[in-house]
């Protein structure tokens, strides 16, 4: 897995572009730089290239350095449910879910996404938070943030939970985050150190700070009655409680939205920042801190190898990889070129080898005998080899002809011409002598084929044969073929 | 100047660089081919002879057991002389009085490039010298092979046969 040295988060909160990039280091953070955007007409595209990133389509050099880039999304659009599950697999989690999604929520299936979360399983139970989105307003943003090739896509709010825990003195309790913009609140509802459930409320900084005591007092009461009604919304049943963390850059507004909830009945309380492990270049204040609460919670996430996001942009955005420098001996260029030296190596070898080898051998031949030698021992093995093949032995077949008679039989001719049977005739005393005598000729080696004719002389009783029989090969029309 | 060079002019180039080099690669290599298909042709002859020549021990032995001497072919006349000689010793040595041998051209011969010569034998004799006749016929180094053999037997004359064979040689 790849080591990241650094994490560059850009948000749009409260119309204004932010980034930050953050360094981790030695287990604490520093912030490198800080840089926002209150122009109105800037886009994600401009603030990106005000951030230093590469936004040119065939640029790859942030995917190659060691920082990464990641952009967060604004939650506003964002519905947020809470279920419970019995423990099943992941496929049946996402079954479930998908079908709650589908009979819960106004729109088709396949114009939303839908991102899902298990908590720890509890009672047999499992809890599950699910982040549901307009399909079309994510392809819108990642329309927007493709440009500087962000490596994720974090929700804000998510960053608002991590920045809390880190650098707002966060605990794993069950407890409600408040992020207070200048025109909106996030609230989040945090379980086991994790976002389960989320409302942007459209109560900001700006609408407790007008002078006119009457509107305060208006929007202090609309405040507490939509936190309670975004409590309820959450399933808090002990709402009076439940700790509400209220982000705070320490200035008096927050310590009068405190109050304010603590007089309809909350527990409420502010978050200072506490920048215990956190360094920056240049001396950051708490106001700092707080403006730039979201990419820094973002970027924190982005460095956090553990953290399990709600990626809602899973099938609509994948981000372009580092490309891991691979050995150059895996380069199919390198291959190639070596496969081809070698192949030219091995022609120039046949080709040396079959220039070379002939002559070598004439040389070695002409030092031992001359051409003419040569020639001539080629055509005298050659005639040893025929004669060979039409010398008969005629010695071994006048002992197998001996040989395979038993007493009495009296031999008085023996014929052999090539390309013919061998022909013997004689005189045997009885036909069981002329019969076995046949069948010791038949089963000799180099004899086949036995046919024999016979007569009784009715004086002597004694019977004449002629018997003939294929010896070897010989008893064929031609010699040539070999033995 | 490369860097004046458009893309095209350095795609034209690099065509132009190919295209050289499998020109040269085509002359060099044609003429390369042509000594390396004769250098094999000389190869094959080669390997062929030797092989001819270089047999094994045992296969060796074989053929020394069936002709254990041999001697080139002579031009026809001198074949037939020094054939006809030699046979007409083995006969004698092995006390075989035969009549006069007649020799005849033969069938077509078994190995191109030389004529195949037969010579005929009648005699009468005892078995027992037909047997030495033909355990030393094969030291004859002018012999191909006995083409035909007729031995017949006279009961009444014990042990005396009438003998008829036809030998064979190669000539030039």
């Amino acid at each position: 897995m790849r080591m990241w040295q650094s994490a560059v988060a850009i948000v749009n909160d409260d119309n204004e572009f932010k980034g930050v990039e953050l360094r981790k280091q030695d287990g604490s953070f520093e912030i490198l730089w800080t840089r926002s955007s209150e122009d109105a007409d800037a886009d994600w595209r401009g603030f990106a290239a005000e951030c230093d990133l590469s936004v040119e389509p065939t640029a790859l050099e942030e995917a190659d350095s060691d920082r990464m880039v990641v952009a967060g999304f604004n939650t506003a659009g964002t519905i947020f449910h809470r279920t419970t599950v019995p423990a099943v697999g992941d496929k049946e989690i996402e079954s479930i879910i998908q079908l709650q999604a589908e009979t819960r929520l106004p729109l088709p299936p396949e114009q939303i996404e839908l991102a899902w979360r298990a908590d720890q399983l509890r009672d047999g139970q499992m809890g599950v938070t699910i982040a549901v989105a307009r399909k079309e307003q994510l392809q819108k943003f990642v329309g927007n943030v493709r440009c500087f090739k962000p490596i994720k896509i974090l929700l804000n709010c998510e960053g608002i939970v991590k920045i809390w825990e880190v650098f707002f003195s966060g605990n794993k309790e069950k407890a409600v985050v408040l992020s207070t913009g200048s025109r909106n609140t996030h609230v989040c509802l945090v379980e086991e150190g994790r976002l389960s459930n989320a409302v942007v409320l459209d109560i900001g900084i700006e609408d407790f700070s007008t002078n006119v005591m009457d509107e305060q007092t208006e929007t202090t009461e609309r405040f507490a009655q939509d936190m309670r009604s975004v409590l309820d919304l959450f399933g808090c049943s002990n709402q009076e409680e439940l700790p509400v963390f209220v982000l705070s850059d320490g200035s008096s507004s927050f310590v009068s939205i405190v109050s304010s909830l603590r007089l309809a009945g909350l527990n409420a309380r502010v978050a200072a920042p506490n920048l215990k492990g956190l360094m920056a270049k240049n001396e950051l204040s708490d106001e700092d801190i707080y403006q730039y609460r979201t990419p820094i919670g973002l970027a924190l996430m982005a460095l956090d190898e553990g953290t399990n996001e709600l990626n809602i942009f899973e099938r609509l955005y994948n981000p372009v990889q580092k490309v891991v420098k691979r050995h150059w001996l895996y380069s199919p260029k390198v291959t190639v070129a070596i496969a081809s030296i070698m192949l030219a190596l091995l022609a120039i070898v046949s080709y040396a080898v079959d220039i070379t080898g002939p002559s070598s051998i004439e040389k070695r031949l002409e030092a031992s005998v001359s051409d003419v030698d040569m020639n001539l021992l080629v055509k005298r093995q050659q005639l040893i080899k025929t004669v060979t093949r039409e010398r008969p032995d005629l010695l071994d077949l006048l002992k197998v002809v001996n040989e395979s008679g038993e007493r009495g039989i009296s031999l008085t001719s023996l014929s052999f011409k090539k390309g013919q049977p061998v022909s013997i005739s004689g005189e045997v005393s009885s036909n069981d002598q002329l019969s076995r005598y046949e069948k010791n000729l038949q089963n000799a080696k180099g004899i086949e084929k036995v046919n024999c004719t016979a007569n009784t002389n009715a004086k002597s009783r004694k019977i004449t044969f002629t018997m003939t029989f294929d010896y070897k090969n010989f008893g064929r029309k031609t010699t040539k073929s070999k033995r | 100047m490369i860097e004046k060079l458009s893309k095209k002019d350095i795609r034209a180039l690099k065509f132009g660089v190919i295209g050289a080099a499998a020109i040269i690669l085509f002359v060099f290599g044609s003429a390369g081919h042509k000594r390396w298909t004769k250098a094999k042709a000389n190869g094959a002859v080669l390997r062929t002879k030797l092989d001819a020549i270089d047999v094994d021990k045992a296969r060796q032995a074989g053929l020394m057991s069936i002709v254990p001497v041999f001697e080139m072919p002579q031009v026809e006349e001198e074949q037939k002389f020094l054939f006809r000689d030699k046979l007409s010793e083995q006969l004698k040595r092995a006390g075989i009085r035969n009549k006069p041998l007649q020799v005849q051209p033969g069938r077509k011969s078994p190995q191109s490039g030389y004529k195949f010569l037969l010579v005929k034998c009648n005699a009468t004799c005892q078995f027992m010298q037909v047997l030495d006749f033909l355990a030393r016929l094969n030291e004859n180094p002018y012999l191909v092979g006995i083409e035909e053999l007729k031995i017949k037997c006279d009961p009444k004359k014990q042990g005396e046969v009438e003998l008829d064979f036809t030998v064979s040689t190669f000539a030039l």
